[in-house]
């Protein structure tokens, strides 16, 4: 009884603090932080873009874009999948670690570098529109 | 409840279907998948019994002396260790290491050069071949089994028939159902891998095993999977053993192979008999380029126990196996390589820390049933190295 | 080999070429005079990359010393070897001249192509001195056989756009780089090429090689001859045309009247097919049967040589792929366009032919 009676008051003020607008909000953004941030996930995806081209990322002046141009046949919406190469499921840095070092003979990036990350951004900026498929060899 | 499952599922598989196991509750050994005996070929106790008799038995070679166990010795991890390349009759030579028996079952093509599809159909070679058994043909063999007591009662219970109607058929089937039944897993790398021990590997394992998988490039053809590792990728490589003391003449000999209409038969012989045109590999079988001097990537599961290395033995130690790779698929640092080398291989810049992981790593996947040759294998090389 | 050898091989052939495994000798078909059965193989894209002075990229290196090395064991030999173009990656001479002197391991007459990687360095001059003029003509046991230079693009381009050679040639060496231009036969070399067919009857065979496709495929990846249409008219009159290019690193076949388009393998690396980039609006010839794709663990995987059969004046090209199954697209003269022996038919394709 006496705690039905406080759900019913606790309501009660839940509803007056939210239409006096003191209550909790839902998350709240506008068409400028839309904007601005779009602009600064861009700059990430351009810098998977240099990346992409870039001879530096191995050791033998081999670039992804070169198997790879506009990042064709690296399929993000397939992973996590199981990667036939390294025989167990893997996510898709870990397979874009995998060509740098095995085609392009390069030392593997550790999994939080800024570089992983904007190499992920491209590769699926590049896919977008396409649905997932997750686990598809 | 579990268990409870596991085993009735167990039972479901055994009565569905014939299933080679030798793990409890009809499982397969840890780290291995499970092994379906072909339909026409299913496994029975009597059987394997029959095909362990034939697999041991001297009399079926023109001196008496040699028996598929000569150099597949159990003892020995089902090779003829240290033996670079077998000895037949007389001490007759091949050109070939003899590859272990254990794990075999898993192959989907058999000899170095896949030249037989299957076990039961390997086993009617070596008989006739003049350097092994050296027998004209399987005739003095059917005369045996058609007429020892021994044999006639085991032939009449397994395959329910007597005199002509044994044939190398029957005898090859029991042999194959004798040697699905060698297998086994739960290696230390198993108990770590598949079984979640953290502690069955030691540090230095541990590092090889990351190797294993990344620089060392081994996955790859040596394969490990999320819940069984065969280590074989049941393919076929040319990784630079053999063919580069062969180059020169690798034109004269891939067009006397291209030109020539061998027989399959014509084919067992001359690859154990030629070490030059052997050394072409699988592309003596195929006649495809992609072939050249191409061979079947073998098991690593009990390495340690089964040295020397590669189709021709010629590597003694994981460490000398391990400094070919690094060279990119040569044994001496600077050697040309050849020109049909597999894609695969190429130069490694391991360190020698590094090497020495990849070994110990490989050490750490013998299985317990064979764990004592490599404690003798570990002491010889102490010795050697001291 | 006596006729009877040959009767036993068409036999053994055919049956080993379905299972996958490419014999070394060929199939002969009925060309009338059977002494005008011949066959030349095919290489090219060879894309040697210099790194730094005597370095160059193992991996592409490999793939050229490989397909000198097995055009060489071919039984019956090959009447000549086409180079198809990009054979250095940056048209330097370090480049040309290493992959020329794989080439000279060749024992057989070689005729080269120029790709771009080649031309944008120099023009082609250096290329010149090593392998002779850019666009030219012969004929062989009654086929008339043209090469063109087939990677120009706009004077602008080329002549004003950059500021340096380097900077020009690595423009153009990105295959999806959108500051890149498209590939032309041009003005004077169609000029040319209608004077030099002029002197050919209508029904001679012609053999045209080419760099870049002389269709239209895709624009954004340099699949494409901005005159294709100009220079296939040219073609038009004759009735037994086959152009074989390069540049794509990928199998591709296509029909267009009696004119038999087939593209040639990379023994450097494989390109993924247009329709697998998801931004693009392109069209892949729809006679296409795609080629395995690779596992770019096997560093040959999807690259490959060629031998080519010419017979009754029209190509049957034997791909020669790595770790993976061999192919052959014949012009099948039934159909009257190019199909892949083994896997045409849908029901029988396998997995590894799955692009997405």
């Amino acid at each position: 009884m006496i705690r039905t009676y406080a759900i019913v008051i606790l309501a009660v003020l839940a509803l007056v603090a939210i239409v006096a607008g003191l209550g909790p909000r839902a998350d709240e953004f506008t068409k400028q932080d839309l904007e601005r941030w779009d602009k600064e996930y861009m700059t990430v995806v351009n810098a998977g873009r240099t990346l992409w081209t870039s001879p530096a990322l191995g050791t033998n002046g081999v670039a992804c874009a070169q198997c790879h141009p506009n990042a064709a046949n690296t399929h993000p919406e397939t992973y996590p999948k199981f990667q036939q190469q390294l025989g167990k499921v893997i996510a898709l840095r870990t397979m874009i670690n995998w060509c740098i070092q095995q085609p392009l003979e390069g030392k593997p990036l550790e999994m939080d570098d800024p570089r992983l990350v904007a190499l992920e951004a491209y590769v699926a900026w590049e896919r977008k529109g396409v649905p997932m498929a997750p686990g598809k060899h | 409840m579990m268990r409870c499952t596991h085993v009735l599922a167990a039972a479901i598989l055994l009565a569905a279907a014939p299933i080679v196991s030798t793990g409890a509750g009809g499982s397969p050994p840890l780290g291995l998948p499970a092994l379906e005996a072909p339909a026409g070929n299913p496994q029975t106790p009597e059987k394997i019994a029959l095909g362990e008799r034939l697999f041991n038995d001297k009399r079926f070679s023109a001196t008496g002396t040699v028996a598929c166990a000569n150099c597949h010795d159990k003892a020995k991890a089902f090779t003829d260790s240290p033996l670079r390349v077998s000895e037949g009759i007389r001490k007759l030579n091949g050109t070939r290491n003899a590859p272990t028996v254990v794990n075999s079952a898993y192959f989907t093509r058999v000899f170095w050069d896949g030249r037989s599809p299957d076990l039961e159909d390997q086993s009617l070679h070596p008989f006739v071949n003049p350097v092994e058994m050296g027998l004209t043909n399987h005739d003095p063999i059917l005369k045996i089994v058609r007429t020892d007591p021994g044999y006639v009662k085991a032939f009449e219970q397994v395959f329910g028939k007597t005199g002509n109607a044994v044939t190398m058929k029957e005898v090859t089937r029991a042999i194959a159902a004798f040697e699905r039944t060698i297998i086994s897993g739960d290696s230390p790398f198993d108990r770590f891998y598949f079984g979640g021990d953290v502690n069955a590997l030691t540090a230095a394992q541990k590092r090889g095993f990351d190797l294993f998988v990344n620089k060392g490039r081994c996955v790859s053809c040596h394969n490990i999977e999320q819940t069984q590792a065969l280590f074989t990728d049941n393919r076929f490589h040319n990784i630079g053993v053999g063919i580069n003391s062969i180059q020169a003449d690798v034109p004269r000999l891939a067009g006397e192979v291209l030109k020539a209409q061998a027989t399959a038969a014509e084919v067992d012989v001359k690859v154990l008999s030629d070490k030059k045109t052997s050394e072409l590999g699988r592309f003596m079988i195929t006649r495809g380029l992609d072939d050249l001097g191409s061979f079947k990537t073998p098991t690593l599961r009990n390495i340690a126990v089964t040295a020397p290395y590669m189709h021709d033995g010629s590597l003694a130690t994981l460490r000398e196996v391990m400094v070919h790779y690094n060279n990119g698929g040569v044994t001496r640092e600077g050697d040309h390589v050849n020109d049909f080398l597999s894609g695969g291989i190429r130069p490694l810049n391991l360190t020698d820390q590094e090497i020495d992981d990849l070994v110990t790593f490989m050490e750490a996947l013998t299985s317990p049933a064979y764990a004592a040759p490599a404690k003798r294998a570990a002491g010889a090389r102490q010795e050697v190295r001291r | 080999m006596t006729s009877t050898t040959r009767r036993d091989f068409i036999r053994t052939t055919g049956a080993i070429a379905a299972a996958g495994a490419l014999p070394l000798s060929l199939v002969e078909m009925a060309f009338g005079d059977t002494a005008r059965n011949f066959t030349f193989a095919y290489i090219s894209d060879a894309h040697i990359q210099h790194i730094s002075a005597t370095k160059f990229v193992r991996n592409w290196d490999r793939g050229l010393i490989r397909a000198v090395a097995e055009t060489n064991l071919l039984v019956p030999k090959p009447d000549f070897v086409v180079f198809g173009g990009d054979l250095a990656q940056l048209g330097s001479k370090a480049e040309l001249d290493h992959g020329a002197e794989m080439l000279a391991k060749l024992g057989f007459q070689t005729r080269c192509v120029m790709g771009e990687h080649d031309y944008y360095l120099d023009l082609g001059e250096y290329w010149s001195n090593l392998f002779g003029p850019q666009h030219y003509s012969w004929d062989h046991k009654g086929v008339h056989f043209v090469v063109l230079n087939s990677v120009l693009t706009y004077d602008d381009w080329t002549f004003k756009r950059w500021p340096t050679a380097e900077q020009r040639m690595l423009e153009m060496a990105g295959l999806d780089n959108p500051n890149g231009s498209p590939f032309m036969v041009g003005e004077a070399q169609r000029a040319w090429l209608g004077k030099d067919l002029a002197a050919v009857t209508k029904d001679t065979p012609i053999v045209v090689f080419s760099h870049s496709p002389l269709q239209k495929i895709y624009k954004g990846w340099n699949f494409w001859t901005k005159d294709a249409d100009e220079v296939q008219a040219i073609l038009k009159p004759y009735s037994k045309v086959n152009v074989i290019y390069g540049h794509v690193h990928q199998i591709q076949y296509n029909q267009i009247g009696d004119i038999a388009f087939n593209s040639v393998m990379a023994t450097a690396w494989p390109w993924p097919y247009p329709q697998s980039y998801a931004q693009a609006q392109q069209t892949l010839p729809k006679l296409t049967v795609q080629m395995n794709r690779a596992d770019p663990f096997f560093e040959r995987d999807a690259t490959g040589w060629q031998f080519i059969d010419v017979n009754t004046g029209r190509v049957a090209m034997k791909y020669n792929l790595y770790n993976n199954t061999n192919r052959i697209v014949a012009f099948d003269a039934v159909t009257g366009r190019p199909v892949d022996k083994a896997f045409q038919d849908p029901s029988n394709r396998i997995p590894p032919q799955d692009h997405y």
